[in-house]
């Protein structure tokens, strides 16, 4: 797990050029994992909905598979993929995350910003959060990536970013972190989340 | 790409380095090592974390062998209690739909049960328990990592990653937890190629269809409970007696109420072979031991329910000293749960004579990481530990059976009073109640100490947890007379019990 931090730093510190840029709201480079979950638990507990999955209870909603991560989601872990080299800029506008490489690659060095869409298979709420990031994402028109994870597949991952409960959407501009919220937000609420990203 | 895999490989080198460094100046990598994260392993982890130990848990499950496997939780949250209970829900529901119409209900079409959507449900929900556990343990600063332990001597812990990898750990205190797994007969030929266990019965995509349960205990019984609730077509073959261990005229009402709900029993046979045939069905054949005869039939699943073996074998034990019971295999364990080894600690199912429960495993983990840390001597009590067995009619039991207060008391010198009550609830939906009982086994005379309270009933596991606490603090038969019950409910009828097995009276509840 140490090797992945180094890693990471690794993969940004080669980006040269690119300074931290403070955005307003939670300001700082990527927070420390620790208070990464100070700052989730005190979101969390301001906006006390309960349209969340918390660790240990069951939703009740339906649980039909979202048909956007079922496709790729069958193909993880697997590291055969073929994927185009990392120089060359992506296409798609909303993707699963493969593996942590893809992560680094596809996020971290992304250079568009990006939601991150921490979700389960197991939880309700996240099955009616996918559809409406997606809407918010496409009506930016290709000026915000979003890129989903699978808590399940990529625990170490979730962790890091402080995901205790799902969903977690963690908006990030260059690598860094610069808000995120905890369960379900309205149409409204997430156009507007989106367009604070892209910087409108 | 280059410079992740150049950063991993110095971190490697270093980090042995600094483990030699650290075995040869005495101290170690972690205050307590903890091999296995199931419900034990878990609360003994964290407990240890909190009071401000360094600690690691080492979960890994080996998949069956067809092939499943699961997250962190050990068996309870994965393939026992957890899945068993909702699967067990889930069947009583389709039995209050059929009561349903008698109340009102005008339920038009016939009444079916999707396996897969059970299943999925079941199974998503255990998903979010994994992950639960995952949260508490990064919350709690409890290193987790997901490798198969062994010991090499009694301060280092090897690990093996599923890819083959191998990593090192020196503990102060390395503590065993690591259950147990269900048995294959194996002498039974077919049995391990064509059977499954309680290990895959949860997580099985598809309906197991018409099944064949062998065995006879409280897993054997309560999957073939719930299998028979949803509908499937379900047999248990007993080659003895049933609910070994517990009291036997309980168990046979349990079995009674089974068979009379549409489980059919196969009484006093063993399997012989299992057979897979053309069309993908399984053929058992099985020997009476009445008649002698062999008989023959086709199911499509068969689920082996004939103990658990503990899960030592992969250990290392043996190089490093700890002792086993030659029998059971499993650990012997002191009062305090140390083992033949100083400084290592063993719990849960693993270790010999402790029940095989969630509650009592999660207890003693904490005490034990509380003693660990020198915050206290207290030992775990493991007596008047209440029980339930969840089948169609559920078995809820504290302290002795009958048979086991005779042979400590004596016939003589025990009382026991019983009754036969029906649950309001099954009077408009005409249903059968013979099977719902009472019993209370007192010590006879002076103040009628009891020594177990036995109760078949719906909810057993809630009427009973209350009781326990009253048994816990040494109820007497007059503590029970004395409480008033509450009205109208299953449970007030153990405040009433009065008619004893002595007086040979009818021991039929009337009316109010």
């Amino acid at each position: 797990m140490w090797a992945f931090y180094n890693g990471r730093t690794q993969a940004r510190g080669k980006r040269e050029g690119r300074e931290a840029k403070s955005h307003g709201g939670y300001s700082k480079k990527r927070l420390n994992p620790m208070a990464h979950r100070l700052l989730v638990r005190r979101i969390w507990t301001l906006s006390v909905k309960d349209h969340r999955c918390l660790p240990a209870s069951t939703s009740s909603f339906s649980t039909s598979l979202r048909s956007s991560t079922t496709p790729l989601s069958l193909l993880s872990p697997k590291r055969t993929l073929p994927r185009s080299l990392p120089h060359t800029s992506r296409r798609e506008v909303s993707f699963n995350v493969q593996d942590h490489e893809d992560f680094t690659e596809r996020v971290i060095n992304s250079e568009l910003p990006v939601l991150i869409d921490f979700h389960a298979q197991w939880c309700g709420p996240c099955k009616i959060l996918g559809p409406r990031l997606e809407k918010a994402v496409a009506k930016q028109k290709g000026k915000v990536a979003m890129a989903k994870v699978d808590i399940d597949d990529h625990t170490d991952l979730a962790i890091e970013y402080g995901v205790s409960a799902v969903p977690t959407v963690i908006a990030m501009r260059g690598g860094d972190v610069i808000d995120q919220f905890v369960g379900i937000k309205d149409d409204e609420a997430l156009d507007s989340f989106v367009s604070k990203l892209v910087g409108q | 790409m280059a410079a992740l895999c150049r950063v991993r490989h110095r971190w490697k080198r270093t980090n042995c380095i600094q483990l030699l460094t650290r075995n040869l100046t005495g101290t170690f990598d972690y205050d307590l090592v903890v091999i296995g994260g199931g419900s034990g392993g878990l609360a003994c982890s964290k407990e240890a974390a909190q009071l401000g130990q360094k600690v690691a848990v080492l979960d890994y499950v080996e998949p069956s062998v067809k092939g499943t496997k699961w997250g962190i939780g050990g068996t309870c949250v994965n393939v026992g209690c957890i899945p068993k209970k909702l699967m067990h829900q889930a069947a009583l529901l389709g039995t209050a739909l059929k009561d349903a119409q008698k109340y009102g209900w005008q339920i038009t079409g016939p009444i079916s049960h999707d396996w897969s959507t059970m299943a999925e449900a079941v199974q998503n929900h255990v998903r979010s328990l994994n992950w639960g556990h995952r949260v508490q343990l990064q919350d709690k600063e409890v290193k987790y990592l997901n490798v198969k332990g062994s010991l090499l001597d009694e301060h280092t812990v090897k690990g093996l990653t599923r890819t083959g990898k191998e990593i090192m750990l020196t503990a102060k205190n390395i503590v065993i937890a690591t259950g147990g797994r269900p048995k294959y007969p194996t002498h039974i030929p077919g049995a391990v190629e064509h059977g499954i266990t309680s290990d895959d019965i949860f997580w099985l995509k598809e309906s197991p269809g018409k099944t064949l349960v062998v065995g006879a205990s409280y897993v054997a019984l309560e999957c073939a409970g719930f299998l028979t609730g949803i509908g499937l077509e379900t047999t248990v073959m007993v080659r003895s007696i049933p609910l070994r261990g517990f009291d036997q005229q309980m168990a046979g009402l349990v079995t009674d109420y089974m068979e009379a709900y549409g489980t059919k029993f196969s009484w006093r046979s063993v399997p012989k072979s299992v057979d897979k045939l053309s069309s993908g069905v399984l053929q058992v054949t099985w020997t009476e031991e009445q008649t002698g005869k062999d008989q023959r039939d086709t199911f499509d699943s068969v689920l082996w329910a004939v103990g658990r073996a503990p899960e030592t074998k992969t250990l290392g034990l043996e190089k490093v000293g700890v002792k086993l019971n030659k029998e059971s295999g499993k650990i012997l364990v002191a009062a305090d749960e140390s083992t033949s080894v100083p400084n290592i600690y063993a719990f849960g199912d693993i270790g010999e004579g402790r029940p095989e429960l969630t509650p009592t495993a999660i207890k003693a983990g904490k005490l034990l990481a509380r003693r660990l840390a020198g915050q206290t001597n207290e030992l775990m009590n493991y007596d008047n530990v209440a029980t339930t067995v969840f089948t169609p009619l559920e078995y809820g039991c504290v302290g002795l059976s009958e048979e086991e207060a005779e042979s400590r008391h004596g016939k003589d010198s025990i009382e026991v009073y019983h009754a036969f009550y029906k649950p309001l609830e099954f009077t408009v939906a005409e249903r059968d109640a013979s099977q719902c009982y009472i019993k209370v086994v007192c010590k006879r005379g002076g103040d009628q100490r009891i020594l177990g309270l036995h109760f078949t009933g719906p909810n057993a596991g809630e009427v009973t947890q209350g009781f326990a606490m009253g048994f816990q603090c040494g109820a007497t038969l007059t503590h029970l007379k004395e409480t008033v019950g509450i009205h109208p409910t299953c449970a007030e009828e153990l405040t009433k019990v009065n008619v004893s097995k002595r007086s040979g009276l009818d021991a039929t509840v009337t009316g109010c």
